[in-house]
């Protein structure tokens, strides 16, 4: 190629290009700092569902808050995980998880309202045939979050009492909530247990965690097509071998024994 | 202006000529492959899964990191950023990473601002003037009839226009490369902007969405402003040092430094007037929290713009004044 048509094909190309990029750095100057002129987005309609349900196989979601993420797991499986590989095994079937929308911390009352506000929650809902869910923890157990604070604030009965009606009624909203999104799926709760046994003076802490456990027994009663899974005794003389170093979550094994009695309860 | 012109073809084909175009570009058609692939095998590894499952997922993970107490706060604004950011889209049901060659185009852009345009910018520009001195042409371009700073106006024009080169063959040619695995679609695909981050939250009042592909100009725009920052720069120091090689070491010291900055200075709060702080700026067009507090899209242009002026005076006065001949 010559000088010539070099020099005219790289000057015109850069040229045109300069505008071109003088022209965006304008426009986007103007949107930044005056954005009103744009018009709105037009909400897409939704989409029909593309993945027709199938019938074989689970599609779990979980839900709730720190023992469904696995928090205290060392490889990080938690007992959903270790359920799913358990639940394959014994079944043969397919399964999925199609996610695992635990938060640690989570309260039941802030669940419901998640599941109330939140339509990608219950989008999430409506694929699954089985729900695992584990809440009503940091509702009895409100001061265990802080990170010194075992035994600071051990359950007072008359506390104890007050915190356990509140957290059975939103235990209540919670599983109502489900049951409207997802009418068919099995639901599985998953019971708690009192991670402060081995204390003495906290010991007495497993009474309040009967009675959330069996009323919540009562609440999954009434729904139909759900169970519980109790895990309260795994944490009484096996303690140590089941929780981590938080005192408070299950180690990995203890997640292991959890998913053992889920399986148990789920699969022939 | 008319005895400008053949000047600023001379120069242009001087560049074209030591063919570090070519290199540029030969570069990019490696690199953007690589990159597509990358890509590629991220999204084949979660591909059963639901987009919308998958988005939920992601923001279920970043709401648990934000209840971890040993997670910084800058991280934990970030991140809050982010999970109100994927909420919009999964609210709008909208795909915000759909793989196709627009979108990919758009994040290439996107992550090769801080370092990798300028590193291109950076070959044309760090020798055009101490190249000249090192092979001895200089003495032949400034023993012509032509005023001092006539030839170093040449000599910036040429570099700008190579500047918008260089950004526009890196969009086109990660465009037509990607394409051939993602197909080249999305040009509408809508992609949201005007997020407001103040102090950890966002206001999504002014959030409006756009076309892609008018993202992506606008982004190249904004791209090509900071790009042109680290060409006068450049230039600068391209008239100030003998050696090419060390007016190159110099920029990429500066960017580097820059950019590392970025990511730990945000207690030390006068690193924000220093330019390479500020050269991320489709940070502001994609909502995401300004690396120092206080630091706003004009705060940002007028930075760059007041270090670009400096360094074109200072490149002028140096020019002109300086004995060239030895």
């Amino acid at each position: 190629m010559s000088s010539r048509k070099v020099w005219l094909a790289v000057g015109l190309v850069s040229l045109v290009s300069t505008l071109l990029l003088l022209a965006g750095f304008g426009y986007a100057v103007r949107d930044l700092l005056a954005p009103g002129a744009s018009t709105p987005f037009r909400t897409a309609e939704p989409e029909p569902e593309t993945s027709p349900v199938p019938a074989e196989g689970y599609r779990i979601v979980a839900l709730g808050d720190s023992l469904t993420k696995g928090t205290g797991d060392a490889t990080g499986e938690g007992y959903v995980k270790q359920a799913a590989a358990l639940i394959e095994e014994a079944s043969g079937e397919q399964v999925e998880i199609i996610n695992n929308l635990a938060i640690g911390g989570m309260r039941a009352d802030q669940l419901a309202e998640r599941l109330q506000a939140d339509k990608s929650f219950a989008r999430a809902l409506t694929q699954a045939n089985l729900i695992l869910l584990s809440i009503g923890g940091n509702d009895l157990f409100q001061f265990a979050r802080t990170e010194t604070g075992s035994g600071a604030a051990a359950i007072e009965p008359e506390l104890a009492a007050k915190r356990l009606e509140e957290g059975l009624g939103r235990l209540s909203d919670v599983v109502e909530r489900i049951r409207e999104v997802n009418p068919d799926a099995k639901l599985v709760y998953i019971g708690l247990y009192n991670p402060f046994y081995d204390i003495p003076e906290l010991r007495g802490g497993s009474l309040a965690v009967q009675d959330w456990n069996r009323e919540a027994y009562r609440i999954l009663n009434e729904q139909g097509n759900a169970i519980l899974v109790p895990t309260s005794d795994l944490f009484e003389e096996t303690i140590a071998f089941h929780l981590s170093s938080d005192h408070f979550h299950p180690n990995h094994a203890g997640y292991g024994k959890i998913a053992e009695r889920l399986v148990q309860s789920l699969v022939p | 202006m008319l005895n400008l012109l053949p000047l600023i073809q001379n120069e242009t084909l001087k560049v074209w000529k030591k063919k570090r175009f070519y290199v540029i570009v030969l570069i990019l058609v490696v690199l953007i492959p690589i990159f597509t692939y990358a890509q590629m095998k991220m999204a084949q590894s979660s591909e059963d899964k639901d987009w919308r499952s998958k988005l939920l997922q992601q923001i279920t993970d970043y709401q648990n990191a934000l209840s971890s107490d040993r997670i910084p706060e800058e991280w934990k604004t970030q991140r809050r950023v982010m999970v109100q950011q994927l909420q919009y889209y999964l609210d709008h049901d909208v795909n915000p990473n759909s793989p196709n060659a627009v979108t990919f185009t758009r994040g290439f852009l996107d992550n090769s601002i801080t370092l990798f345009i300028p590193l291109m910018v950076l070959a044309i520009a760090s020798d055009l003037v101490s190249g000249e001195r090192t092979t001895g042409t200089i003495k032949m371009l400034l023993t012509r009839p032509v005023r001092r700073w006539k030839v170093l106006l040449s000599k910036a024009v040429t570099l700008t226009l190579y500047v918008s080169l260089i950004i526009v063959t890196t969009a086109v040619l990660s465009y037509l490369l990607s394409g051939i695995f993602f197909g080249y679609h999305g040009w509408n695909q809508p992609v949201f902007t005007g997020f407001q981050v103040q102090g950890s939250a966002v206001d999504s009042s002014q959030v409006h969405a756009v076309p892609q592909w008018l993202y992506i100009l606008m982004q190249s725009g904004l791209i090509w402003f900071s790009a042109m920052t680290v060409a006068l720069l450049a230039l600068m120091v391209s008239v100030l040092v003998r050696s090419t090689a060390a007016s190159i070491v110099t920029m990429m010291a500066a960017i580097i430094a820059g950019t590392i900055l970025a990511n730990m200075a945000s207690s030390w709060h006068s690193a924000k007037y220093l330019f390479a702080v500020n050269l991320e700026l489709t940070n502001y067009l994609k909502g995401t929290p300004p690396p120092i507090e206080g630091m706003t899209l004009p705060f940002s242009l007028l930075i760059l713009a007041a270090w670009s002026a400096v360094s074109l005076i200072v490149s002028f006065v140096v020019f002109t004044k300086q004995d060239m001949m030895n």
